[in-house]
């Protein structure tokens, strides 16, 4: 069963640590190891970093899915080109926020919506080796 | 020893000791606190005895009539015991630099509150003077925010829970099972992490024994084996976007994370510290990366192979 949890909170820096602490319990749940809470922690902190330097908003919205396998993190409402040009490009040579998301989550997917943008970051469970 | 000695060093009014005698070895005054006198060689026991007599004239100098180049002498003439007590803590996130200045206040106020009718030595009396400074800074100023007792408790169990149980499981615990390791609640130990981000970093330019060694020999030298990953890691694209701004360390544990792919543990496992530890590595290079080129999505292109770009 799928389970979702909407999350909105003013956009501001120190509302990241409360987007932590939502994602650590549902990372939890989902029995992710230490490696991969921290690197959601870090992929989400990035993202909505560069999206509050990259436009104006009042609030961050989270929509977060959690399966047997998988918790789905998606962070919606942009608008920013330039936004959706850091996440959306060709990683390079250098850590960009592109090639940070894509190495720190399993996957990484820009999808429209109506005007703009939402951002999906999904991490997958490893089962723990027997 | 002669008698007129013997008489100036009883005498706490006796101001006419010559101030000629020998300056203390740096590193002696801690050797007479571990060891004691009974079993020193008789050259150093004299050389210690003149150093005691030196200390006296020095403090009285001071405290009976106001002399504070007599202050300021002692004060140089011990820093080398504050030093070498505060290389005893450089392992435990804090700078060496920081800890000789904390220090170095502990022993000015033992200077300042000695009581020469007590007649004790001034290294028996700085020492623990000394060392309390250095504890009281780790206790108050390790943690960047004010962090609840039990978190920070919690928190060094977590370090030593991870470090016990990755080598176990072989991969990085979940937190449920560190929750159940450490007698926490998951929510316990996801505050607990979240709060670690307030502990500052152990510097890995302190000594890793943190007791012994050169002042600028850090964990840092210790890892020399894997010099050949910075010479390659610079061969590639990688220095593009202030990378080389990083130390060595920095660019060593970045590359690991986002280059090779490992993960916070085995990088943790790797270079010697815990993952906690990694995972703060990361996020401060990170930002120092932010914070060089203003804007990590702003970067400058890529080197092409011949090194321009």
């Amino acid at each position: 069963m799928t389970e979702r949890i909407t999350l909105e909170v003013p956009a501001s820096l120190s509302a990241l640590p409360t987007v932590r602490l939502v994602l650590g319990g549902l990372g939890a749940r989902l029995d992710l190891s230490l490696d991969d809470v921290d690197d959601l922690f870090l992929a989400t902190d990035r993202l909505l970093e560069a999206a509050l330097g990259a436009e104006d908003l009042t609030d961050f919205r989270l929509v977060c899915l959690v399966d047997e396998s998988s918790l789905r993190i998606t962070a919606g409402g942009f608008r920013s080109q330039r936004l959706r040009d850091q996440v959306a490009d060709t990683p390079g040579g250098c850590i960009d926020l592109c090639l940070l998301l894509r190495r720190l989550a399993d996957e990484v997917v820009v999808e429209e919506d109506g005007d703009g943008f939402r951002v999906v970051i999904v991490k997958h469970r490893t089962k723990p080796a027997p | 020893m002669s008698s007129r000695e013997d008489r100036s060093a009883n005498d706490p009014l006796d101001l006419k000791t010559p101030p000629g005698v020998p300056a203390q070895d740096p590193g002696e005054a801690e050797d007479a606190q571990a060891g004691g006198s009974g079993s020193a060689p008789a050259g150093r026991r004299r050389g210690r005895a003149d150093a005691d007599r030196r200390d006296q004239y020095l403090l009285r100098r001071y405290h009976l009539h106001g002399d504070r180049k007599a202050r300021d002498e002692l004060i140089t003439m011990y820093l080398p015991l504050v030093r070498s007590l505060a290389r005893r803590y450089a392992s435990r996130g804090e700078q060496f630099d920081d800890l000789v200045q904390v220090g170095s206040i502990g022993l000015i106020k033992a200077i300042d509150r000695f009581d020469l009718s007590r007649g004790v030595e001034l290294t028996t009396y700085a020492t623990p003077n000394i060392v309390g400074e250095i504890k009281r800074y780790f206790r108050d100023k390790g943690w960047s925010v004010r962090v609840p007792r039990g978190l920070q408790e919690l928190n060094i169990r977590l370090n030593k829970v991870i470090d016990e149980l990755v080598p176990k499981l072989q991969r990085a615990p979940t937190i449920n099972e560190l929750a159940e390791a450490a007698n926490a609640t998951p929510e316990q130990v996801l505050e607990a992490l979240e709060t670690s981000q307030a502990y500052n970093s152990i510097s890995l330019q302190a000594s890793p024994d943190g007791q012994s060694g050169e002042e600028d020999a850090g964990l840092i030298d210790y890892l020399g084996g894997e010099e050949e990953a910075y010479d390659t890691m610079e061969d590639r694209t990688t220095l593009a976007g202030g990378f080389a701004k990083l130390d060595k360390r920095e660019r060593y544990i970045l590359h690991l994370r986002f280059f090779e792919g490992l993960t916070q543990s085995q990088i943790a496992e790797r270079v010697g510290i815990s993952q906690m530890h990694v995972s703060r590595l990361i996020r401060r290079s990170l930002e120092k990366l932010r914070e060089e080129i203003g804007d990590l999505d702003n970067p400058l292109p890529p080197r092409s192979p011949d090194g321009e770009r």
